[in-house]
């Protein structure tokens, strides 16, 4: 069975449309929240922005470290949740499915439209997206841009390879790296994230 | 006025929407890491630039919602318009205690972010609700067309069971 990335959609939207009493919404093992998009953005983006005088700090591996860190408890918590078994573990059938059912979570999360281009299981897995949300925030608020402006969908891409091929949990978190090679906001035709084995300093 | 949040949230293709805003799903994850980073690298210039962005977005928020909805008039019902967003967002329950022009008190019973934090990191020595304190002053300057200042004064994230908020309008002081 092929991941069934309507389903996983269906599943999403309801679950957050569902809160506890405390105005909270527990899904996938996680707490989840609806947030506007221009939040994420400003934040992002005037963060790169105020830390541009200062090279010392690197705004931009901050901001993927955070986001592969996020991507690797995130997709922890969801594979290990009641809903993952329930839902999507019955369409996994290769190895590489389980990417699969990944990318249609973070589709169904309202991240982009994600698409697999490449996986070489342990090697190197890449992500293409025609429209996710920092590269369309981007564009729309400050233009064109000099760099890669998709910080999270780039650490999303390497937490996804920590989980499938890095050490077992919670050990495994940047094990990969990710760049991203082609973005939208620089006027690429689509975004494109690469992550490989980071190779570590003795 | 009741406004059919199941109507309101709604999607096309990988895009989702909230009364007509662009809305992106994360979990505490990813929202706590955001807030970590920018704290620990840029001390309180982070947690300002967190308020800041909460506090556009908010308001940017809040005002598409009036004008689908230019029946919601009072700041009554703007008031209890914005308590039930925060909660449709599963921001957690926010109480907007007395609201003046001036000056403003809130209380949270429970937020996403605390939540998300003591998950994560266990409790603090300073108050931590920044992203909190951003969305209440972008909800009061839509519903007085002035700018806050908004202080938190009890954090549940160092102790207690609420946290605590008060709004002054920007340059007024007391």
């Amino acid at each position: 069975m092929a991941i069934d990335g309507a389903r996983i959609v269906r599943a999403v939207m309801q679950g957050s449309a569902t809160r506890d009493s405390k105005g909270i919404i527990p899904i996938f093992g996680v707490y989840l929240s609806l947030n506007y998009a221009a939040y994420y953005n400003m934040l992002s983006f005037e963060f790169e922005r105020i830390l541009r005088p200062k090279p010392q700090v690197r705004a931009v591996e901050l901001l993927i470290r955070a986001a592969q860190e996020c991507s690797y408890a995130t997709f922890h918590g969801i594979r290990t949740s009641s809903e993952w078994d329930e839902l999507v573990r019955p369409m996994i059938e290769t190895e590489t499915d389980q990417i699969e059912a990944f990318a249609a979570i973070a589709v169904a999360l309202g991240w982009g439209d994600l698409k697999i281009k490449e996986i070489v299981p342990h090697e190197r897995l890449v992500i293409q997206a025609m429209s996710g949300y920092e590269a369309d925030g981007y564009l729309q608020n400050y233009g064109k841009a000099d760099s890669g402006k998709c910080f999270m969908l780039c650490g999303v891409t390497a937490g996804f390879m920590d989980l499938m091929y890095g050490p077992d949990y919670p050990d495994g978190c940047f094990t990969y790296r990710a760049q991203e090679k082609h973005c939208r906001a620089q006027g690429d035709p689509c975004c494109e994230f690469v992550a490989v084995k980071r190779i570590r300093e003795s | 006025m009741d406004i059919d949040w199941r109507k309101e949230y709604t999607r096309d293709g990988h895009r989702v929407s909230l009364a007509g805003s662009p809305i992106i799903m994360h979990c505490h994850h990813f929202n706590i890491n955001l807030q970590t980073m920018a704290e620990e690298t840029l001390g309180m210039e982070g947690a300002n630039l967190m308020v800041c962005a909460a506090e556009q977005a908010s308001a940017n928020g809040l005002r598409i919602i009036l004008d689908r909805y230019p029946q919601i008039r009072t700041v009554k019902s703007k008031i209890e318009l914005a308590e039930t967003l925060h909660q449709i967002c599963g921001l957690g329950l926010l109480n907007f205690r007395q609201v003046g022009p001036r000056r403003s008190r809130v209380e949270s019973l429970s937020s996403h972010h605390v939540t998300g934090w003591l998950a994560k990191h266990g409790r603090r020595f300073t108050p931590g609700c920044h992203f909190t304190r951003g969305w209440i002053a972008g909800i009061l300057s839509v519903l007085y067309e002035r700018e806050y200042e908004v202080e938190e004064t009890a954090c549940k994230l160092v102790k207690g069971k609420v946290c605590k908020f008060v709004a002054t309008e920007r340059n007024h002081g007391d």
